[in-house]
């Protein structure tokens, strides 16, 4: 397990390499001098000749993404423009929110989409089974700012019953029932990823029923609710996790919006924040966290998906 | 009295908003320690009426529209969904011809035997894995203790198909139900694993159900046999009358179809054409279309079933022709 | 004839994709015959006339500029068709060519392939906001960023394709029959990733609605005077208390066109060559 992870670490180096030239190449494709660009519009000509030098702009192009690689392996992703405060400190500022939501996420769409997938499955051919996975469909077929807008519409500004936006960190008076406002969000965040895996569930639950070893199953005896969760879904995982690392993916996609449309002080909002204040050293760093992130989610859901199935070797 | 006693069986298959029957008037018995044979061609509604006496077409669009499955004292078509449930895998046990995807891939063999027992029988985990153990060194698996442990994937296919052997004797069935148990093993393996079979009804007592289009199969295992011609008993009789006078064209096709190794022969004289796929509607006898025998009566007129001798039954028009 | 025939064979039996297919006719209706439909000019401001409730003349009512939301929604269909079919064939062609020729020369795929996976490292809406910061808001680049972030699912969905069709028979045959390379790619190999190719494409055209409609509301999309359905709800959102049906409207039309692609979608999947099945992620 140790050696296999290890080595599928390694063989992350070269798609993070690549990765990290085309994010350290976004700064120069915008038309301009860098040193300007990442300076804003309020910089001295001495301060941007002492950047010039600083980041060895004057230098061959490879040399500077040397430099720049190296700074970042210090963790220094540069100066945020608009908060003159490190990049990765302003990154670290928005990242309860975003995690905590990405978590509460999470739970919904566990707790909604594996008990609705499988009874969709089960039900498979009935109304049941054609309300759950037409639902599911509709579902993914919103726009998410649009599920967003409506249930601020309901449930905070119509019924009252949570807040309608921002989020006051954990740390604040309220402590974790501020909580409460991540709950209109994280639904909305989760309602097209939850129908995602209900009709993934389903389908792959469908496509195991099939199988020679769930009749065998059936001959044992067992009840039909232990042989659709013990045999036909624990097998229909092994899909399912495989399908997480692209949850991961719609997840960042979305809660730009979502943060966006529900005001949280998160990453995702400061991605299009930054990108409105032209703060390219912000854009630059936070697509470099979240490609890092990302490509460590696709590896743990990789080690996930050997443990779930047996099949695969871990050589 | 019978363990087993299967009395004009109907079985039809739900298309398109009508029922096609593809099992018809199907009637026999097994006697505890007996090894009853169901030979003919895919198709022919042999592995359907295994599945309708296991209990396993439930749920699908195959069901049971006429008949009884009487049962070691218990019409089966008549219990319900659980009472059945309670007999499935402890009285009576299934085999199936793919040992490579009849395991579930994602658990230990062992944990599949142990879930069996403790389906059915009060153990506790420990026991039933002792028990496991047991019954692994029962099918013959080397070194069992370490073996219970290995993934399905980590076996061979014979392996395997000993692993289901053990899974089904576990709760000591009455009835042991194997479809087409060796077909999808090599010839070495087969052999192997029908003695394995025989040697443990032997000792257990077990009657068998033994499912197969091979009549070499049925012949060296059987005690009796029926020939299933799409969806009917063709003909039935003890497997030392039925081979040593066979009255039905189509068996004796079936029979002349076996490569014979120390027999000259020229060519295999196959059966000719197709079985009639179960939407095709046919008047008269359904083996006529590829009868050598057929006369115009075949053609307007179905057999009934009849007996040529003491527990020999055929349904075909010309039998005295076939015996003589 | 027969094509037609066969397209609408696969949905005997399903009602709900049957009214997807009519909606999206509607739709598409709309797109060719937007300038007759429309009973104002979308873009003509009346200031006497804003924010009023749905009815005569207004259908849909008018935003806070007095622009009559009917008639912006029928260009809007138009806009949704032009994104939708663009960023399909953005995707197909670039996404379909790396993916086949990936798959068939192996030396070149190996340096494609890698590529794909570094882009894919991008989640997609991440992706194309930061295109976005590069370009400037037009319908085109909207449609470049949309369609390069589809063509690398599609390059992979090909490549993986085009390699179970590579090791066909009747590729060896062509190949031994003296067919270049060119004619084997794309006269033996194509043809049979046609209706693969079709559904892929019935769910990017979903799926750019959803991304499209996301660039609008960030205000990275389409420039702001254009009339699309995200725009007009982007625009109005903050008028949403005040006005309710500005947003209903909008909102309602992007979901139908989305979820009826979605359908039509799932239909063909069904009844394409059951080897290909698997390849295609839709909803």
């Amino acid at each position: 397990m140790l050696v296999y992870t290890i080595k599928r670490l390694l063989a992350l180096i070269p798609t993070l390499l690549a990765a990290s030239i085309l994010v350290f190449l976004f700064i120069h494709l915008i038309p301009g001098d860098p040193a300007a660009i990442l300076l804003g519009d309020t910089a001295t000509p001495e301060e941007v000749a002492a950047l010039t030098r600083e980041m060895g702009l004057d230098e061959p192009i490879w040399k500077q993404y040397l430099l720049w690689l190296g700074n970042v392996l210090q963790g220094d992703l540069g100066t945020s423009v608009f908060f003159r405060e490190p990049v990765l400190k302003v990154i670290g500022s928005g990242a309860e929110t975003s995690i905590l939501l990405a978590t509460m996420t999470m739970v919904w769409i566990v707790l909604f989409g594996i008990p609705i997938g499988i009874v969709s499955a089960t039900k498979h051919g009935t109304w049941v089974d054609q309300v759950t996975s037409g639902g599911a469909m509709l579902f993914a077929s919103i726009p998410t700012f649009w599920l967003g807008l409506y249930l601020i519409l309901i449930f905070a500004v119509g019924l009252g019953w949570f807040p309608s936006s921002g989020f006051p960190s954990v740390s604040d008076d309220g402590g974790w029932t501020n909580l409460r406002y991540l709950i209109l969000p994280s639904l909305t965040l989760a309602a097209p990823n939850a129908a995602l895996i209900i009709r993934l569930v389903r389908a792959s639950m469908l496509d195991v029923a099939r199988e020679d070893h769930v009749r065998t199953a059936r001959a044992k005896g067992l009840h039909p609710a232990k042989v659709a969760i013990k045999h036909i879904f624990r097998n229909a995982l092994i899909a399912v996790a495989a399908a997480f690392g692209f949850t991961f993916a719609a997840l960042v996609s979305e809660a730009v919006v979502t943060e966006t449309v529900f005001s949280l002080p998160g990453i995702g909002r400061l991605v299009v924040q930054s990108i409105l204040r032209r703060d390219y050293p912000v854009i630059q760093g936070v697509i470099l966290v979240i490609v890092v992130l990302y490509m460590v989610i696709n590896l743990l859901v990789d080690l996930a998906y050997a443990r779930l199935d047996p099949r695969v070797s871990l050589k | 009295m019978a363990l087993l006693e299967v009395s004009n069986l109907e079985i039809a298959v739900a298309t398109g908003g009508q029922l096609l029957p593809v099992v018809r008037g199907v009637s026999f018995e097994v006697k505890a320690n007996e090894t009853f044979g169901i030979v003919g061609e895919s198709g022919c509604g042999k592995s359907l009426t295994s599945l309708a006496i296991m209990g396993l077409l439930e749920g699908s669009q195959v069901r049971i529209t006429g008949g009884s499955i009487h049962f070691d004292g218990r019409e089966l078509t008549a219990l319900s969904a659980e009472d059945r449930r309670a007999i499935m895998g402890a009285q009576m046990a299934m085999i199936f011809q793919e040992p490579m995807t009849s395991l579930n891939p994602v658990y230990r063999i062992g944990d599949q035997i142990v879930e069996t027992l403790r389906q059915h029988r009060d153990m506790s985990r420990r026991q039933a894995r002792d028990r496991a153990v047991e019954l692994l060194d029962l099918v013959r698996i080397p070194e069992p203790g370490r073996r219970i442990d290995s993934f399905p994937h980590q076996m061979s296919g014979g392996q395997r198909q000993r692993v289901m052997i053990a899974m089904a004797m576990a709760c000591d069935p009455k009835l042991l139900i194997a479809d087409e148990p060796t077909t999808a093993l090599d010839v070495t393996v087969q052999k192997e694993v029908l003695d394995l079979m025989a040697d443990l009804q032997s000792r257990m007592g077990t009657a068998i159900v033994l499912i197969s289009h091979d009549l070499g199969v049925i012949a060296e295992t059987c005690d009796k046999v029926a020939v299933m011609y799409r969806g009917k008993i063709a003909e039935s009789a003890a497997t030392g009358e039925l081979f040593s006078n066979m009255c039905h064209p189509y068996t004796r096709g079936l029979l002349n179809s076996i490569p014979v190794v120390d027999r000259d022969v020229e060519w295999l004289e196959a059966i000719p054409g197709r079985v009639p796929t179960i939407d095709e509607v046919l008047s008269g006898c359904a083996f006529h279309p590829r009868c050598a025998m057929a006369e115009a009566r075949c053609e307007s007129e179905d057999p009934d079933k009849r007996d040529v001798a003491t527990g020999h039954t055929i349904r075909c028009h010309f039998a005295e022709v076939g015996s003589a | 004839m027969t094509f037609i025939a066969s397209f609408l064979s696969m949905f005997r039996g399903r009602k709900l994709a049957i009214v997807g297919l009519i909606w999206l006719c509607i739709v598409a209706f709309a797109a060719i015959a937007a300038p007759l439909l429309a009973p104002f000019d979308p873009l003509e401001i009346d200031p006497v006339a804003r924010l009023s409730e749905p009815g005569m003349p207004y259908l849909f009512g008018t935003d806070h500029f007095g622009r009559d939301s009917f008639s912006r929604a029928i260009y809007g269909a138009r806009m949704a068709v032009i994104i939708g079919l663009g960023s399909v064939v953005v995707a197909l062609i670039t996404g379909g060519l790396i993916g086949m020729l990936s798959a068939y020369f192996t030396r070149l795929g190996h340096v494609l392939m890698r590529g794909v996976d570094v882009l894919m490292a991008f989640p997609a809406l991440l992706l194309a906001l930061v295109l976005m910061t590069l370009l400037e808001r037009s319908v085109t680049n909207t449609i470049i960023v949309i369609g390069v972030v589809y063509a690398t699912t599609t390059a992979r969905i090909l490549f993986g394709m085009t390699l179970k069709l590579k090791g066909e028979v009747f590729v060896d045959a062509a190949i031994c029959s003296g067919a270049g390379h060119g004619s084997v790619l794309f006269r033996h190999i194509l043809p049979n990733l046609i209706s693969p190719l079709l559904v892929q494409a019935s769910f990017i055209f979903a799926f750019a609605q959803l991304q499209a409609a996301a660039l609008d509301f960030l205000g990275l999309g389409l420039p702001p005077e254009v009339a699309s359905w995200g725009n007009m709800l982007s625009e109005e959102r903050i008028y949403v208390t005040r006005a309710p049906w500005l947003l209903i409207f909008p909102g309602a039309l992007i979901i139908l066109s989305v979820f009826s692609m979605n359908l039509v979608g799932d239909a063909m999947r069904d009844s394409i060559d059951p080897r290909f099945k698997d390849d295609i992620a839709g909803v």
